[in-house]
């Protein structure tokens, strides 16, 4: 056999990947700085399929990365940037240490600075792009302006990100496009859709943070370098898609409204203009000042049949949209000092309600308690002292299942002292057959327009209400013609029946009526005759499959059920031990 | 010298040379008598020949050069004669140097200082001499013709911009603001700009235009989510349900980890059979003591057993076994072809059963498919092994029934937005899992009671 002798590891996936070693010192960076270059240009260290190979034999555990991607950073210019920054860090340790102060006043005018904005042009090529991966920069950014200026990073980073989100948040009111709200005992989650896309975002409770000593506060901060700049840029751009003005400046007419004389005792001057930016109560000033929009009416265009059905559909949906933007329109809420403030005044703003709060709460509050023309106060404490007569006074929980809800809930289980409704998540998506609380179908209830029953009445109910819904479900199903087999079994077996029984009718004479639901029903009837055939015609394979999914979906209705009459167990408990008590009262 | 060469020539041989020396005439009138030597050889040049005279004229040349700065004989008669007119000029002058003098007359320092020769010093021609003179004058005459053309040099030209900006008012050039300055302007990035009309290759070599970024790196590493929400057994005020979901999701998770303690426990766990007093006694005594009948047996049957194995004594084979063993061995292959031969045939008629069998293969093949591309999509959203430390699962964030807070009020939150993110970071692969370098010192702390310390003592 001729030829060379072939030598391991020269070629394959032991040439493709590199270790971080040795990347770092192809680059020629200390590690930190390799670390945070990786992570402004989005490479990440990737674990190969064969590791022995790739590792020329060993087997321990390393990081490694793609050739072509260290490759790839050597072409970028921030590389030198950091090469120089070193050098200004060891010349200006020089200086000091030399008591050089003329020295270190000259570099550090002179200290290299570099910018980020070829590299977010670079990783998102369009805004759409930039928008789809602005959840992680508005977490990180809501998230490092709560913290406290201590040093665990550069108070001018907690500045940037604080003045961004305080422009996101008054984009999401003047657009109004907050669609779920979740208060979890982590922090506050957020769910907005931005021209088309959605947007999740958590936000911590205010003063609820220890510091966390095993998270690598170096990588933290430079992720939040990269995601301040892209959020800054997406922010401008979202700002110009409003016509609104950049960086924002509140309205005419409200800066006037909200001079006070106890404006000076919360803020310096400088800073008493972002200040009053951040206490939401404002409306933003626009480009070009806009009359009250009127009712966009949607295009209409001659289409036919399908077209025209999901023409409808959209249409409805956009009809639903908007009177949901419009949830708190003409209510006027006053917030107590216990209750957070923001995320209330964010909420109810990006619902079109107004809000103010006591003047020696915080700045930009627009009335006083006493104005006679609050709809709803906004109370977190068991009793108020000073009651009106003409509000509500109400738990701030009412706010967020509203929204969550898409409509004004009754005032009635929110009030003081009440003990509350479990608040629900709304990022839970109940496909049909798991089980939903009761709590949930009381909403969808109320969304459909049913009127509230009294209490004893509605738990007696209850298991009826259920099966009520299911069938309405299935209607609704049948009629989006969604294939849901089974459904259209257990309708099928209903259709049998009637016919059956209108066989038994059909043996006595009768005078001839006209069947009012003649053509409906046939067609239902032929519908669930094609659905029979299907499943006869079905390949032996393909009706085990089937048959695996009808008995999983049978088995979560099922467990449903269980869950549900385990509910109903437990409120007859408790209801039976309230009872008791009162008697005993 | 040639200069000292020609005065000798010229002066000396002119009648009215006159020497400042006077006896230099009488040295030359009482010359020796020659001595003959050979001059063929060059040291006799030198030794031989009587260069006296020419040598003291010269030395006299040269003290007449030091002394009056030439020549006497070349000096023009004024300069070494005045006309005596009698004492008049005499009375007068005196006067006037003594009024002067005091001024004019030099310092007696300065006077030790002048150089006692007429000669001026040799002039040091390097001191005269440019470097690289040709080279500058070739540029200065190259920068005169652009300047005749109407060409500013590019150090003018920018000295000008500068000079036009500050007269403007406009600073020359804006310094970079950094990164996380919270006034800094941001501006519409994705706008379309003007379209790049220079040459590509030109634009790339200059480093105009950056490396067009692969799109495999456009890629996320993992399909997670940004931001994952949490249960809805985790809302401040849950469902009872739900509640009791998340509570029995981490009470697994905590089931877990006790057992995998417990099982590391166990196998950490020492032998039960510790030495006690008896068995320590029973081990030092071990083969003292007779114990009689199984002992001696022992070895023998282990004599016998090890003498078994091939040894030499072995028996040759006779040629008759031999030729036994391999008919045997011939009748087995064929017994064994002929065995194949059959089933080969038979297969014929097992064809149903085949074609079912390759079947059911081809369907465990294509179940194995499936299986595996399931595990490659859940893989995906798995983290790997980035590293020396695996991704550790944070844990579950829940608060018990008894913590649950009524009101928005009473809430205590529970976990860390910061370490969620930092743990998503990971989860999502976008940085590998690392732990805090440890604090190593250097050298050991040396311990040292001081004085003041001692006393207290």
């Amino acid at each position: 056999m001729g030829g060379l002798q072939k030598k391991k590891y020269e070629r394959g996936s032991a040439t493709n990947y590199i270790t971080r070693n040795k990347a770092r010192k192809k680059l020629s960076l200390s590690l930190a700085d390799f670390r945070r270059l990786c992570i402004l240009k989005g490479i990440y260290p990737h674990e190969p399929k064969h590791k022995k190979k790739v590792n020329k034999g060993s087997t321990a555990p390393r990081t490694f990365y793609l050739l072509k991607d260290i490759r790839f950073l050597l072409h970028e210019p921030i590389v030198g940037k950091f090469r120089e920054y070193k050098i200004f860090v060891r010349k200006l340790r020089k200086a000091y240490g030399k008591a050089n102060w003329s020295g270190v006043e000259r570099l550090k005018e002179n200290k290299p600075s570099y910018k980020l904005d070829h590299i977010i042009k670079e990783r998102y090529p369009t805004f759409i792009d930039a928008l789809r991966d602005v959840d992680d920069a508005l977490s990180m950014c809501f998230l490092f302006s709560t913290f406290a200026r201590t040093g665990k990073c550069h108070v001018q980073t907690i500045q940037l990100c604080r003045r961004l989100s305080v422009e996101w948040m008054n984009y999401i009111i003047s657009s109004r496009s907050l669609k779920k709200v979740f208060l979890s005992i982590k922090g506050i989650y957020y769910q907005a859709e931005v021209l088309g896309q959605t947007i999740t975002w958590i936000i911590p409770y205010q003063f609820a943070h220890d510091h966390p000593t095993d998270v690598d506060y170096r990588v933290m901060a430079t992720f939040t370098e990269f995601y301040t700049t892209l959020l800054g840029f997406v922010n401008f751009r979202l700002y110009q898609t409003l016509n609104l003005v950049y960086p924002p400046k509140l309205d005419g007419q409200g800066e006037i409204s909200l001079k006070s004389e106890f404006e000076e005792d919360y803020a310096l001057d400088s800073e008493s203009y972002t200040e009053k930016l951040s206490a939401l109560s404002a409306s933003l000033a626009r480009m070009v000042p806009t009359v009250e929009e009127e009712e966009t009416q949607l295009d209409h265009f001659p289409t036919e049949g399908d077209d025209l059905e999901k023409m409808e559909v959209r249409e409805k949906m956009e009809q639903e949209q908007n009177t949901q933007k419009k949830l708190f329109e003409g209510l006027k809420f006053f917030l107590n000092r216990e209750v957070p403030r923001e995320s209330l005044a964010f909420v109810i703003r990006c619902f079109g309600g107004q809000v103010s709060w006591d003047k020696s709460l915080c700045i930009g509050s627009t009335y006083d308690a006493t104005d006679e023309t609050i709809t709803h106060h906004i109370v977190d404490r068991p009793s108020v002292d000073k009651q009106y007569i003409n509000r509500y006074y109400i738990q701030p929980q009412w706010v967020y299942d509203s929204v969550n809800g898409k409509i004004l809930l009754p005032v009635e289980e929110y009030f003081l002292g009440v003990t509350l409704p479990p608040h629900l998540s709304p990022f839970v998506e109940e496909t049909e057959g798991d089980y939903v609380p009761p709590e949930k179908l009381k909403l969808m209830a109320l969304q459909r327009g049913e009127k509230p029953q009294m209490e004893e009445e509605e738990e007696e109910e209850e298991g009826d209400e259920e099966e009520e819904e299911d069938e309405d479900d299935e209607e609704e199903d049948d009629q989006s013609e969604e294939e849901d087999e089974a459904e259209d079994e257990a309708n099928l077996a209903e259709m049998e029946e009637k016919r059956s029984r209108g066989k038994k009718l059909s043996v006595k004479v009768t005078p001839g009526k006209v069947k009012a639901e003649n053509r409906k029903r046939t067609a239902e009837e032929e519908k669930a005759e094609e659905k029979r055939l299907a499943i006869m015609m079905m390949k032996k394979r393909e009706k085990y499959l089937y048959d695996k999914i009808m008995f999983g979906k049978k088995r979560n209705v099922r467990e449903a059920n269980k869950l549900a009459a385990k509910r109903k167990a437990h409120d007859d408990a408790s209801k039976a031990d309230k009872k008791k008590k009162k008697k005993k009262c | 010298m040639a200069a000292a060469r020609r005065h000798k020539r010229v002066a000396a041989s002119q009648p009215g040379f006159l020497p400042l020396k006077s006896d230099l005439d009488g040295n030359s009138s009482d010359i020796k008598r020659r001595k003959r030597v050979n001059k063929n050889k060059k040291k006799n040049w030198n030794k031989y020949s009587d260069i006296q005279d020419v040598e003291e004229f010269l030395e006299d040349v040269r003290l007449q050069e030091k002394a009056v700065g030439g020549l006497i004989a070349e000096k023009p008669d004024d300069s070494l004669f005045f006309v005596d007119t009698g004492e008049k000029d005499k009375d007068t002058q005196p006067q006037t140097t003594v009024k002067k003098g005091k001024r004019s007359k030099p310092l007696r320092i300065d006077l030790i200082l002048r150089p006692d020769s007429l000669i001026p010093a040799p002039k040091n021609v390097l001191a005269f001499q440019q470097p690289n003179a040709k080279k500058q004058r070739r540029m200065a005459e190259k920068a005169a013709k652009l300047a005749a053309m109407g060409v500013v040099p590019r150090r003018e030209k920018l000295l000008q911009l500068r000079r036009a900006a500050a007269a403007s008012g406009l600073s020359d050039k804006e310094k970079p603001v950094a990164n996380n300055n919270p006034e800094r302007a941001f501006y519409d990035l994705w706008s379309a700009g003007a379209p790049e009309t220079a040459d590509p290759y030109y634009l790339e070599q200059t480093k105009k235009k950056l490396v067009k970024r692969p799109d495999r790196l456009n890629e996320k590493p993992s399909v997670l989510p940004a931001i994952e929400v949490v249960a809805p057994g985790a809302s401040y005020n849950p469902d009872f349900f739900s509640h009791q979901d998340l509570l029995r999701e981490a009470h697994e998770v905590e089931v877990k980890k006790l057992k995998a303690e417990e099982k590391l426990k166990r196998q950490l766990a020492v032998n039960e059979d510790i030495a006690t007093k008896e068995s320590n006694f029973k081990e030092q005594v071990e083969g003292l003591i007779e114990e009689g009948d199984s002992e001696p047996e022992e070895p023998e049957g282990d004599a016998e057993d090890t003498v078994i194995g091939p040894t030499a004594t072995q028996e040759k084979k006779t040629e008759k076994e031999r030729k036994k063993e391999k008919a045997q061995r011939i009748k087995e292959l064929q017994t064994k072809a002929e065995r194949q031969k059959i089933d080969k045939q038979q297969q014929l008629f097992q064809l149903r059963s085949i074609r079912s069998d390759l079947k059911k293969q081809e369907q465990r093949t294509k179940m194995r498919q499936a299986q595996r591309k399931a595990k490659q999509e859940a893989q995906k959203s798995m983290p790997r092994r980035l590293g020396r430390l695996k991704f550790q699962a944070p844990d579950l964030d829940i608060q018990l029934s008894d913590e649950l807070a009524g009101s928005l009020r009473s809430l205590k939150p529970e976990g860390s937005i910061l370490k969620d993110r930092f743990k998503s970071l990971q989860k999502r692969n976008l940085i590998e899992p690392r732990e805090r370098a440890k604090f190593k010192r250097k050298y050991k702390l040396k311990y040292t009671e001081k004085r003041a310390f001692r006393e207290i003592q």
